[in-house]
């Protein structure tokens, strides 16, 4: 008898007896049941969540780039205070000069969170000077049809123009209005709008903004914002030649510690050996991400192991039970010629059932539980983050909850198979 | 003709506790093929322990049995197995219906187990041997809506489902009232004209008497063999 024919009487008969005893296999699984329930809903949210932790990476430059900023000088400097010029563009030349490994320097200088008018409408956002190298330093650009973005030449010639993110412009415009070509103004000053940047939305883990009036949700931050060219930004609002931060872009992420190492000697070098910079990279922030992902994964995996293992012992108990209870059955079969390989497969067949239907149900039970989870979500933060199920996921752990079934059918199938047929016909 | 089953010298000793209980202390019995014999015995006299070893259930301590031919004393499990399934026939007293299975699917059980079984094969061949002891129409019945005698016939159709060489009667009228005792008894006996042997296996002289043949057996060994 091939192994397949085998089997299929043992399903069916394996569904009888969950139909047969309805409540005490429905207790048997709700192990099962939990287990899965709590191993699919746990791994779609943490998943969700790191997915976001990787495009909050790539959002804020990706590995490859390397953050300068401003900072108080240590304590044993503090007396040189004086002697201290900040970050400016002699920085940037220096840095280009003397650090090859970087390709791209992008420095910027803070304005400030800046009124922005136009006809009477208006609205607040956050003024920075830059210059061309911030697009592929901040892995932005300006999608064709919507502009151009501050050139060499706007910086040079302390041009009033100004590239908005792509959330300001339905704020100050409305919508399906192009506003390259019309003047705003920050502060009476008049800029002239030469582009707009491309529009971010999360993918992945779906963000969503609660007021969703516009997409884009916590990428908001990045959509909204306004960039002019960094010459104009320091002549005309700050006042000195000081830079809020640099932004570098090396092109071989592998040399990161490198291009790092030689980026702090030659500021250094260039601050005289004054520590007033601080050098940052993602690399710390991706690595926390990556501890915090792995942390998530093994208490929550712990939780879902114990509840499957937990799941796993119900239903050895039940089998066991129904075992005992079925003695006289198994000593029938055996004397109509089952062999015992015939009744280790029966049982094991029914612990099987046992744990598909009950996996199943679980499945169900995890989509309401990521439901309840993105509500809560929802309501506890603005911008709340949605997990969706993913089917493989689903599929694992379905075979999790098999594969416990299985080893916890194991031993009551064993003992099924090894009674004697003539003690257990006995057996009242 | 030589002999279906032949059992020479066959011994079975149990260990209980500190004693050693002889329940065959030394069976020569020969059965022939078609024949219609009871087994008769108080409690305790081997007449279900040489039952068992005879239905491939048991094995003997020592001894011989031939079977069609063949040595079985010492057979492996699942060729024991194989032998219950395709050779031997089983009627308990309590009948030993599955109650969760209908009538045909209890009766189609033995044939589950051979190799090459199919589900619609099985049917078939239950309905028919369920259409021989008079129960066509109560195929999708469970065990617990059908009467004892009822019960005794659907016992018999799984017996003989399988065309068995041999089948074993242990009791089988001990829960049925005297109407159904005698159809049940005229059943087994009518099963040798296809060439069944039927043994009766009881302690009841009157049941035992409509055997062609009475096997009296005592502490273990045959006291009286009388053919009729």
């Amino acid at each position: 008898m091939k192994l397949l024919d085998r089997i299929r009487p043992a399903i069916v008969n394996g569904l009888r007896e969950l139909q047969a005893n309805k409540v005490r296999s429905l207790l048997s699984m709700s192990g099962i049941i939990l287990g899965v329930a709590s191993l699919v809903a746990m791994v779609t949210v943490v998943q969700g969540m790191v997915g976001n932790f990787r495009q909050f990476v790539d959002a804020m430059g990706g590995i490859e780039k390397i953050t300068v900023t401003r900072e108080q000088l240590p304590k044993e400097q503090e007396h040189l205070a004086e002697l201290s010029e900040g970050i400016t563009m002699r920085d940037v030349e220096r840095i280009r000069k003397t650090v090859p490994l970087v390709d791209n320097i992008s420095p910027e200088a803070r304005v400030g969170f800046e009124r922005v008018i136009i006809d009477g409408r208006e609205t607040s956002t956050y003024v920075t000077g830059v210059t061309a190298d911030y697009l592929p330093v901040a892995k932005r650009w300006v999608d064709p049809g919507f502009g151009r973005f501050i050139s060499d030449l706007d910086v040079l010639n302390m041009n009033d123009v100004i590239v908005l993110g792509s959330a300001v412009v339905p704020e100050l415009f409305g919508a399906n209005v192009d506003p390259v070509g019309k003047v705003i103004k920050i502060r009476g000053r008049r800029f002239t709008v030469i582009g707009v940047l491309n529009n971010i939305e999360g993918t992945g883990m779906q963000i969503r903004s609660a007021n969703s009036r516009s997409s884009g949700g916590s990428w908001r931050w990045r959509n909204s914002g306004a960039l002019i060219p960094v010459s104009t930004a320091q002549a005309k609002f700050i006042g000195n030649d000081r830079l809020s931060g640099l932004g570098l872009r090396i092109g071989d992420a592998d040399r990161l510690h490198d291009a790092v190492e030689q980026t702090e000697r030659t500021m250094l070098a260039g601050h005289k050996g004054l520590r007033d910079f601080a050098i940052t990279t993602n690399e710390q922030t991706l690595e926390d991400f990556r501890k915090t992902e792995a942390a998530f994964k093994l208490s929550l995996g712990g939780v879902a192991g114990i509840s499957l293992f937990v799941g796993g012992i119900g239903i050895m108990n039940v089998m066991l039970a129904s075992i005992n209870e079925r003695i006289r059955e198994i000593g029938v079969r055996k004397a109509v010629g089952a062999r015992g390989s015939d009744l280790f497969l029966q049982f094991l067949s029914e612990a099987a059932v046992i744990s598909v239907v009950g996996g199943l149900i679980g499945l169900v039970v995890s989509m309401g539980i990521v439901a309840l989870m993105n509500y809560i979500l929802m309501q506890a933060l603005p911008t709340g983050a949605v997990a969706t199920l993913d089917w493989l996921i689903m599929v694992q752990g379905l075979a999790f909850s098999v594969v416990v079934g299985l080893v916890a059918g194991v031993y009551p199938a064993l003992r099924a198979a090894s009674l004697d047929p003539i003690e257990a016909l006995r057996h009242e | 003709m030589p002999a279906l089953i032949a059992i020479r010298g066959l011994r079975k000793a149990y260990v209980m506790g500190d004693e050693t209980v002889h329940a065959l202390a030394g069976v020569d019995l020969d059965f022939q093929q078609g024949e219609f014999v009871a087994i008769l015995g108080p409690s305790g006299s081997g007449k279900s322990t040489l039952m068992h070893i005879l239905g491939f259930m048991d094995t003997p301590t020592e001894g011989s049995i031939v079977f069609a031919g063949q040595e079985v004393a010492k057979i492996e499990p699942d060729l024991r197995a194989w032998y219950r399934s395709n050779r031997v026939g089983f009627v308990f007293q309590s009948f030993n219906l599955l109650p969760r299975l209908t009538v045909l699917d209890n009766v189609a059980l033995p044939l589950l187990y051979r190799e090459n079984s199919d589900p619609v094969a099985n049917a078939a061949a239950a309905a028919v041997a369920l259409e021989r002891v008079g129960m066509s129409h109560r195929l999708d019945h469970r065990p617990s809506q059908l009467s004892g005698g009822e019960r005794q016939r659907v016992a018999i159709a799984r017996a003989i489902v399988g065309s068995p060489s041999i089948i074993f009667a242990d009791e089988p009228t001990g829960n049925l009232d005297v109407k159904n005792i005698d159809r049940i008894l005229d059943l087994l006996g009518s099963l040798i004209k296809e060439g069944i042997t039927v043994v009766l296996v009881t302690h009841d002289l009157a049941v035992a008497e409509k055997a062609h043949r009475v096997i009296s057996m005592r502490a273990g060994l045959v006291q009286e063999d009388r053919t009729r």
